[in-house]
């Protein structure tokens, strides 16, 4: 199929394509990211702030060591939540809920931590580990529950897994200004500090390196599973063609479930790691949209776990510059989250562009003559 | 007793309906949208757009123009989506997501005081800055009907409203009659069951699925302006918390249907107004977080309830709802 548009001695040409190449698909991103630059320039100048100082605090944030570290360590939620959406939307699940898994997740860890100081149990040495399994289960069963309900009643899972956000969210909340609250915390919504060694680090390696090392595991491994395993080629299978699987004899609701309990559980993982890692101890507002964010890190990376990771460093850093600004410009924080939906906005403009190439050849009439 | 009993249910009714207000201006609007074949992700983005215009233009002028710029602005943010879902035809859900996601940041973005002040003051120098600066802006007066508001029961809960609780119900009646009674809804429907078919009979696909996703977004983005101006009386970040995608929940509980979603509208707004009751029967007070996830439990349960196979045999989606239409050649 093909769209001619006649533009005086021109067609513009819109032609379906069926493979791009690796370059051209980087390109296309890398344009798209510009241009999203540049519109979210345009409407933070019109709302009166100065983009050239909006853009250097972003260039400054991926330049100064310091500010390296702390995007390294926001964009570690980001890119384990993204790796599992990346599983769950390969299988057509959308799975809206990372934020929420995300949430159980971080509510799985604190309590972990919390059995260990107010009652002495689990061993020091395991708790890292525990927490890791805990924090996997919780957030996993927290997108098994929508993934049941879609696979035995057919229920739409976007709306369950963005109804299971709000809850799991409100969940948090009422532990941590209820049975949670530190006693000694002065009535402030926070639980205990968590103790050092619940907190992963290594002697030789700067906590932010630690988590950018951790990212590249896991999106190796997710990398491994997609490409050498028999469940990662189910899954692939089935959000590619699920009649086919079906008469393959492939089971599609139980891949859907497995790829749901990988998905949920990474998630689960990056609230671990948020807790434990950024924060330290559990809050209200324990993530700043990371769940959603890890949408769009996703969609960026085309869904490709090794292309996650930069583009997960991207968003951490986004994130970082939008709190500098937000004390340097007194520009409110969902500034940030301008740039990063209209950056998705342009991602998917991408995608037309992938899927349809667009080319101008000179008109020729019947008789050869230009 | 029995007096106490009936000014109870009184208040629960005119509470249902005051919140179901919401639900239903959002979900008439996307009833018309999904029976053009379009699923509207973005209508939570579009209601905190329309609720952050109708804060602006409201402090800027008066209630006429912050709603009239609410339905401006959530068209606006349609037709965005009408272009990417319908002339692009990329994945409508992706493309919704990232529609809420960016109104959910504008909003908040435009909303936050000194934004929003510096804004207000440009539009209009003649508003103090401290009026600018403060989370509210005036309500919009009720406007109780003669005669019927002295009906028992029922004339209080339904006839002592704001102007926009009256035209949503007007709204819904007159979108059953145009889908269902009209040559342009049958067009409307057919676009949404069987493009193609539609196509071949002269009918323009892309405009009627543009109009109505516009007109939904109008919708959207009313419904947004009557939470901030009718419903919740000061304003917060994230002010829909959600409503967005309850409403279309509510749209397959309603089977597509407007008169039914008056009907869904107002039992989600029954159990929203609930909400704020609990804590005066002595419940909850300590954790008043269960009693807020109510609604998300309740759509949750709503589409298990749908999911059975005997409820899902008696009504059936649009068949053409979230595929783009492309025309062979």
């Amino acid at each position: 199929m093909s769209i001619k548009i006649k533009l005086y001695k021109y067609y513009l040409v819109i032609e379906k394509r069926y493979e791009a190449s690796i370059f051209y698909n980087v390109l296309i991103t890398l344009i798209a990211v510009a241009a999203s630059f540049i519109i979210a320039g345009l409407i933070f100048e019109i709302l009166g702030f100065s983009s050239i100082q909006i853009y250097g605090m972003i260039v400054n944030t991926f330049t100064s060591l310091g500010l390296m570290h702390e995007t390294l360590l926001r964009s570690t939620p980001l890119i384990l939540a993204a790796l599992g959406l990346s599983i769950a939307f390969r299988m057509n699940f959308w799975n809206i809920g990372a934020e929420g898994q995300l949430y159980m997740g971080a509510f799985a860890t604190t309590g972990v931590v919390l059995l260990h100081v107010y009652y002495g149990l689990i061993h020091p040495e395991f708790l890292l580990l525990v927490m890791l399994i805990v924090s996997f289960i919780v957030g996993s069963a927290w997108c098994l529950f929508p993934a049941f309900l879609k696979t035995k009643l057919g229920a739409n899972e976007i709306i369950t897994t963005l109804m299971m956000n709000y809850i799991a969210i409100l969940f948090v909340n009422y532990l941590i200004y209820g049975p949670w609250r530190d006693p000694q915390g002065y009535g402030f919504p926070l639980s205990v500090n968590f103790p050092a060694y619940a907190r992963p680090s290594l002697p030789f390696m700067s906590r932010g390196m630690l988590m950018l090392l951790w990212s590249l595991i896991t999106a190796s491994l997710v990398f491994f599973m997609f490409r050498y395993t028999l469940p990662g080629f189910e899954i692939r299978i089935v959000g590619r063609n699920p009649e086919a699987a079906k008469y393959a004899g492939l089971n599609v609701s139980s891949t859907i479930m497995l790829g749901s309990f990988l998905s949920g559980g990474l998630s689960g993982i990056a609230g671990m790691i948020t807790v434990t890692t950024l924060i330290g101890r559990l809050t209200p507002d324990v993530s700043p949209g990371y769940g959603y964010m890890a949408i769009i890190v996703a969609y960026l990376a085309g869904l490709n776990p090794l292309l996650i990771i930069p583009a997960g460093i991207l968003f951490g850093g986004l994130l970082t510059a939008g709190d500098a600004m937000q004390y340097a410009l007194s520009m409110p924080k969902t500034g940030a989250q301008v740039l990063q939906a209209l950056i998705f906005l342009f991602t998917l403009l991408g995608e037309f562009v992938r899927r349809y190439g667009i080319s101008i050849v000179r008109s020729v009439d019947s008789n050869g003559r230009s | 007793m029995v007096v106490a009993e009936a000014s109870t249910i009184e208040a629960a009714i005119t509470g249902a309906v005051a919140a179901g207000t919401i639900y239903l201006l959002a979900a008439t609007g996307e009833v018309l949208t999904e029976r053009s074949g379009i699923l509207n992700l973005g209508l939570e983005g579009i209601m905190m757009m329309g609720a952050s215009a109708s804060f602006i233009f409201t402090l800027c002028f008066n209630h006429l123009a912050g709603i009239v710029a609410s339905m401006i602005i959530g068209a606006l943010m349609a037709l965005l989506l009408a272009f990417f879902s319908v002339t692009l035809r990329l994945n409508q859900v992706v493309t919704g997501l990232a529609l809420t996601m960016f109104g959910t940041g504008l909003s908040g973005f435009i909303c936050a005081p000194e934004v929003r002040s510096s804004i207000v003051r440009t539009i209009n120098p003649a508003v103090p800055e401290e009026v600018a600066l403060l989370n509210q802006a005036p309500r919009l007066l009720e406007v109780p009907i003669p005669i019927l508001k002295d009906l028992p029961i029922v004339g209080r809960a339904f006839f002592t409203h704001n102007l926009i609780v009256y035209a949503s119900i007007i709204f819904a009646v007159s979108m059953w009659v145009l889908l269902f009674k009209t040559k342009w809804g049958l067009s409307i429907r057919s676009v949404g069951e069987n493009p193609a078919m539609a196509d071949a009979l002269g009918v323009n696909v892309y405009r009627i699925r543009y109009l109505s996703t516009m007109i939904g977004g109008a919708l959207g983005g009313l419904a947004g302006a009557y939470i901030f101006l009718g419903y919740q009386p000061f304003w917060v970040e994230q002010i829909t918390r959600g409503r967005g995608f309850i409403a279309l929940a509510l749209v397959i509980l309603a089977a597509w249907s407007p008169l039914r979603a008056i009907l869904v509208a107002y039992l989600f707004g029954g159990v929203e107004a609930f909400q704020y009751r609990v804590p005066l029967l002595g419940l909850g007070a300590q954790t008043p977080q269960f009693v807020l996830m109510l609604p998300y439990a309740v759509t949750i349960l709503t589409l298990i309830f749908l999911s059975f196979s005997k409820v899902k045999r008696r009504i059936s989606a649009p068949a053409a709802l979230g595929t783009p239409y492309t025309r062979e050649e």
